[in-house]
């Protein structure tokens, strides 16, 4: 493998939703285009990450860090600039995706897996693990709407957790849980972070979490990145930030 | 169109799966189970035939049968356009948290109502036996006019998908149209005899596809006759064309639905 390879290139990026709402004939029938109001939720961000880092994202509520996970792993096309995995297969990293909640824990392990591109065979060999990771126990066997919401988190956590892709894209789910499954998934996350193919890029707003976890952190405030650099520095600048403007 | 194809290797077992699970999830919690699978068209069956054939004294021959054979299809046709005009939005937990090329959700749908369609026909078939129609080798036409109703359903679903999206209005004029049409496709009469005047007779049966799905599907199952193909051809390429447009325009805008729904 050559040094230093990069995992993800972002280049001028820039995610408009336009507000189109979904228009009823009302409003003109069948045009498309035209009018709607643009609301910018990425202006222009640019940045590199390289293989094998573990990026912190933080920034205020509103300031674009899930537009810029969802552009990320292919959900948003962005309107503008660019971004390029390099052939790395990725998954975002958030609850439940794609559950039925009438069919059981087991049956979802194998929806959401296939979902995210495995076939049958490579769950079967990953599927106790993930059973055992998530601590449900029998209640594997139930249908998810039976479940807590702890319960249906830690579930949603196993599977993306085990199902190992080469980039990783966490949304603030580190919080889910007890406080014995929080430990065990933040050091699932450390360990996973060890491997030092696995690119990891983690939207949090908890300062502990980024500094522990993270090599690098950028700042994004109102679709732009306001800093980018060492998680301590940063991060301190960005807790007197906020609480300067509470 | 070599994208459309990888993507479906790619999420086969997905479509695969997602749809066992689909038709799991209707019937999981019912007493009876997987026996509804044939219960429920069983039974729309038996209302439709004693409404037409009792009330209505209709006097086409192997009456539940001819019935039988019209709503198969007309099911399958009415419930995939009316679920791929919401199926996007219906969907939002997936799709706003996981990349998959959207046509997947509607071949989900194919899955599930081709599965119906296919029971639904199985009790036709059961019929025909009851009720000693003759049967020829004529029959094996069932295979490609079931290809085609197929086909040119989801050509009509893409774009009607495609659509649903943005236009908050069009489940409703897509329900109105699908009754006009469902009384235009000659389900409980045989349009062939009911309808003298050439001119009409050949706007009912031959361009509305519907309608001429089932008159041969009719014809090859239950007057051993072999189908009489042209128009069941061109909409064959019709359907083909539609899916095309369709993939194309999901593929080129599904990066945007998410965002139209927020």
């Amino acid at each position: 493998m050559k040094k230093k390879e990069i995992a993800i290139t972002v280049n001028d990026l820039h995610v408009y939703y336009r507000d189109m709402k979904r228009f009823s004939l009302k409003k003109g029938g069948l045009k498309e285009k035209g009018s709607g109001k643009l609301f910018k939720a990425i202006k222009g961000v640019t940045f590199e990450v390289p293989k094998g880092q573990i990026l912190g994202i933080c920034g205020k509520n509103g300031s674009g860090k899930s537009t810029l996970l969802r552009a990320i792993s292919g959900i948003f096309s962005p309107d503008h600039g660019s971004i390029n995995l390099h052939g790395n297969s990725i998954s975002l990293l958030s609850i439940g995706v794609g559950f039925q909640k009438q069919l059981t824990g087991y049956e979802n392990i194998y929806l959401s897996g296939m979902l995210l591109g495995y076939t049958r065979e490579e769950i079967d060999k990953k599927v106790n693990e993930i059973i055992e990771f998530s601590e449900l126990g029998d209640f594997v066997y139930k249908p998810v709407r039976s479940y807590s919401s702890g319960m249906y988190s830690k579930l949603a956590f196993s599977i993306t957790a085990i199902l190992e892709t080469d980039i990783i894209l966490i949304d603030e789910v580190l919080s889910v849980g007890d406080i014995h499954f929080k430990e065990k998934s933040y050091n699932k996350m450390k360990e996973l972070i060890s491997d030092e193919s696995r690119t990891v890029v983690i939207v949090s707003h908890s300062t502990k979490t980024i500094v522990e976890l993270c090599d690098k952190v950028i700042w994004l405030h109102d679709g732009l990145i306001k800093a980018e650099g060492d998680p301590a520095t940063i991060m301190q600048e960005y807790e007197e930030f906020m609480r300067a403007e509470a | 169109m070599k994208r459309f194809i990888n993507d479906l290797k790619k999420y086969k077992n997905y479509i695969a799966y997602a749809t066992w699970a689909e038709l799991k999830t209707e019937v999981i919690n019912s007493y009876l189970g997987w026996a509804w699978m044939i219960l429920e068209p069983l039974a729309f069956m038996l209302i439709y035939v004693f409404i037409a054939g009792v009330i209505f004294k209709s006097t086409v021959q192997y009456f539940p049968v001819f019935v039988f054979i019209g709503l198969s299809i007309w099911n399958f046709f009415n419930k995939m356009v009316v679920a791929s005009v919401k199926i996007v939005a219906n969907n939002r937990d997936t799709v706003t948290k996981v990349y998959l090329p959207k046509f997947v959700l509607l071949l989900v749908k194919m899955g599930v109502n081709i599965f119906k369609m296919i029971v639904s026909f199985a009790l036709v078939f059961l019929f025909m036996i009851f009720y000693k129609v003759p049967i020829t080798w004529n029959v094996l036409w069932f295979i490609p006019i079931l290809i085609v109703t197929i086909v040119f359903t989801f050509g009509v679903c893409t774009i009607m998908m495609h659509f649903g999206v943005f236009a908050e209005d069009l489940s409703n004029l897509v329900n109105i149209a699908l009754r006009m049409v469902f009384y235009l496709t000659g389900i409980f009469f045989d349009i062939s005899t009911k309808v003298h005047n050439v001119l009409y007779r050949t706007i009912l049966l031959d361009l509305n596809p519907l309608a001429n799905f089932i008159f041969n599907m009719r014809n090859v199952l239950i007057y051993s006759s072999s189908p009489v193909g042209m128009w069941t051809l061109i909409w064959f390429f019709v359907g083909i064309l539609l899916s095309m447009i369709g993939i194309n325009t999901i593929y080129k805008y599904e990066n945007t639905y998410v965002k139209v729904m927020r």
